[in-house]
């Protein structure tokens, strides 16, 4: 087999990668898997990580750490391979549906939701005449049966928010919404200004403590204080033990407010002053908050009312 | 736990990934794509990637939402066990199943204090009306049944069938019990091995007390350094009926593995073989030097059957090392371990493919399964971590259908490198000396 030229490792090791994929056995040929396992290089190391020189030992121990046997089903079921798709079924059909259970906890739902996966992974909507299976997005990071999960729950939320989007005024109305013009709220004219100040200086002070934090201590506040998920959930997205989890949300609300009251400090206030715009504020955040919370997202979140489903695996193409 | 200013809740509402990404960032660089995102969960990121993820994660609420549910609701982490001691370890025991089944929901507060109240009145009543016969190995009892079945011909048969004796033979396998005690050895079956099975009893589920006997007295020797033998079975109603025999319980697993160079040899072999015989009862064996005479005790003659434990506990040594009564087995792909001898299972690891095997050896435990998968937890299965034996290009991506535990030196009874020899369903072995950093592949 030739040395491919996205990868640069030698024959002998896309040989064995091509031996342990048992690609083989679903009829995709070396150069074939050679030019998918491209393809995600190009993905990951060229697009992602913006190092087109990472050395061929580093690109040889990444493909080693694919799972290539469920990279090599997932793409020979894409190209309609009929004993990988005999295959896919009695591994993962039955799954799908526990899985689609899971995230839906209901049963029509749930049969539907697999289902209409199941479509979009055998490729029934034709594109300019070809059928387009989304298992070309897999690239093997993760197992397929934990892509087929998160597929799976982004097409949930995205059906979810379309319903929510469909929803009649009627239907609203019948579920109890009143529609009503907003009060808006007496605002003292002399206060404005002050009021606003403050509130500047507080914001600046608190993203000032918020991006002094970790990635994952703003991942396990975001989780915690606004999804209002559960330790236990936190941890195992963490992989961590729900105590340790438990504490490092001690911690980082006790130094959160320590980092804001030292900021308001810092920016001309006094303790006191501190303490009492930040105890102040909350009255005036929840309003704040509730407003917030009230927009609608989803459009701001998914650019051209994509999916991020759809949007899978898009750039390695 | 400790509540944040509201601020820092609008802060976190008003953050949007859009404002964190340079100008010109295409939409696929906004949202990690489902591969990254199902990496992610699976901690599969490098730490680069990882906080990358994270970084988003932290500012979309969308995508946390898609990662809290693409994760599978698997007990990965379980409750920590365990301590060193071995009574301390049987009084947690007990204690803890005590919580639980007092703590529980289905129970009524109410209820649960007169659980209690009843419990306490009739372990006062017992020791009023029995002042001092506790630890007797066989008090009078009109009730009791004693049976003796046909001693076993040679190796460690411990399948019986009670068959109702005369009172006669009562007093006298009771006898022999009491006089057994003084010098009982307590050690295992010579010639276990993997696959043997124990057979249960045919009513496995009535408590029953199992002594075997055995003429070996140069195994014995052999085996030296453990205690000298003695050996019962009880199963779970019989455990509930008393404290102290889900002590005895304890020691009666501790027996399962004499602390010897042979243990290390049969140590995998055991746990499997104990199983077989869950969960119905437990085995301990009572070799007595001259005697062959096997007895059963069934379950309903509780309190006599407590007191021959409590006796057979007071011949027994403390195990010098932890993690002995935990019991390991898989059903249904899922990894599941009993603190109780069998008596309740709990899942202890469900790993993404089905598990289909497993090894432990101490505190020591590696299980594995389908697709290459492959975990190991070092502290008896409170936290795991998936081990991935690859050899430079190549990966173990086949399913994994027997591990193997083997202390290099078996002589050694110093907790040392053990290898570990995983057999993979394509007739390949790979093997680690040294607890699964380096593989290599035979």
């Amino acid at each position: 087999m030739p040395i491919s030229a996205q990868s640069g490792y030698g024959a002998d090791i896309a040989a064995a990668l091509y031996i342990r994929s048992g690609a083989a056995a679903y009829d995709v040929s070396a150069e074939q898997f050679a030019a998918i396992l491209d393809e995600i290089l190009r993905k990951y190391f060229d697009l992602a990580h913006n190092s087109t020189h990472a050395s061929a030992e580093q690109k040889a121990d990444f493909c080693a750490g694919l799972r290539l046997e469920e990279l090599a089903l997932a793409r020979a079921c894409a190209e309609g391979n009929e004993r990988a798709w005999q295959d896919f079924i009695s591994r993962y059909r039955h799954k799908l549906h526990g899985m689609a259970l899971h995230i839906t906890r209901d049963g029509a739902h749930a049969a539907e939701l697999a289902d209409s996966l199941f479509a979009d992974l055998y490729g029934v909507n034709a594109r300019d005449g070809v059928r387009r299976s989304k298992l070309v997005f897999y690239t093997g990071r993760g197992s397929l049966e934990g892509w087929l999960r998160t597929v799976m729950a982004q097409e949930f939320i995205n059906r979810y928010r379309k319903q929510k989007r469909m929803v009649s005024l009627e239907e609203q109305t019948e579920e109890g919404m009143q529609f009503a013009a907003a009060v808006p709220e007496p605002v003292c004219a002399s206060d404005r200004t002050s009021d606003r100040t403050s509130d500047q200086r507080l914001e600046a002070a608190t993203d000032e403590a918020l991006a002094e934090l970790s990635p994952e201590d703003r991942f396990t506040l975001a989780s915690y204080y606004l999804d209002g998920r559960t330790l236990a959930e936190i941890a195992r997205t963490l992989g961590l033990h729900e105590s340790s989890v438990s504490r490092r949300l001690d911690r980082l609300a006790t130094g959160l407010r320590k980092r804001i009251l030292a900021g308001l400090r810092m920016q001309g206030m006094s303790h006191a002053q501190a303490a009492e715009a930040l105890e102040t504020d909350v009255r005036d955040l929840r309003l704040n908050l509730r407003s917030r919370l009230m927009q609608d997202s989803g459009a701001k979140t998914f650019p051209e009312g994509k999916v991020p489903a759809q949007d899978a695996g898009k750039g390695s193409n | 736990m400790s509540e944040v200013p509201k601020i820092v809740y609008d802060s976190l509402c008003a953050a949007r990934p859009e404002r964190a990404l340079p100008e010109g960032t295409g939409p696929e660089r906004a949202h990690p794509d489902a591969d990254l995102l199902t990496a992610f969960a699976e901690q599969a990121l490098s730490v680069t990637e990882r906080d990358g993820v994270l970084e988003h994660l932290a500012l979309c609420a969308d995508c946390r939402e898609v990662v809290a549910l693409a994760i599978p609701a698997a007990d990965i982490v379980a409750a920590p066990i365990a301590t060193n001691n071995e009574a301390a370890r049987a009084t947690k025991i007990t204690t803890k199943a005590a919580r639980n089944w007092l703590t529980s929901p289905k129970f009524a507060p109410s209820l649960r204090w007169a659980a209690l109240a009843a419990g306490v009145a009739v372990v006062a009543s017992v020791l009023l009306v029995h002042p001092g016969k506790l630890n007797r190995a066989m008090p009078p009892s009109a009730n009791r049944q004693v049976a003796t079945i046909a001693p076993p011909a040679s190796g460690p048969q411990i399948a019986s069938s009670p068959i109702a004796s005369s009172s006669t033979d009562q007093s006298a396998a009771s006898t022999k019990i009491a006089e057994a005690r003084p010098r009982s050895e307590l050690r295992l079956p010579k010639k276990l091995k993997a696959g043997q099975v124990m057979t249960p009893p045919h009513q496995a589920d009535l408590g029953r007390l199992i002594a075997d006997n055995r003429k070996d007295s140069s195994q014995a020797d052999k085996l030296s350094a453990a205690p000298s033998a003695g050996a019962s079975a009880f199963d779970a109603q019989t455990r509930r009926g008393a404290t102290e025999t889900v002590e005895v319980s304890a020691a009666a697993v501790a027996v399962e593995v004499a602390p010897s160079a042979e243990r290390s040899l049969t140590a995998r072999n055991e746990t499997p073989a104990i199983e077989k015989a869950k969960p119905a009862l437990q085995g301990i064996e009572a070799n007595e030097q001259q005697k062959t005479e096997t007895t059963v005790v069934s379950g309903s003659a509780r309190l006599q059957a407590r007191n021959v434990m409590s006796a057979a506990k007071l011949a027994l040594p403390a195990s010098p090392t932890s993690a002995r009564n935990v019991t390991w087995t898989i059903t249904a792909g899922v990894l599941q371990r009993s603190l109780d001898s069998g008596q309740s299972w709990q899942n202890a690891l469900r790993a993404d493919h089905p598990l289909l095997c497993y090894a432990s050896h101490d505190e020591d435990v590696w299980t594995g399964g389908q697709a290459g998968t492959l975990f190991h937890s070092a502290n008896s299965g409170i936290t795991w971590a998936q081990v991935r034996p690859s050899i430079k290009a190549q990966q173990l991506i086949s399913d994994v259908t027997h591990i193997d535990i083997t202390h290099i030196d078996v002589r050694s009874d110093v907790p040392g490198p053990a290898e570990i020899v995983v057999s993979t369903s394509n007739n390949e072995i790979w093997s680690s000396a040294d607890g699964g950093k380096t593989w290599e592949k035979k």
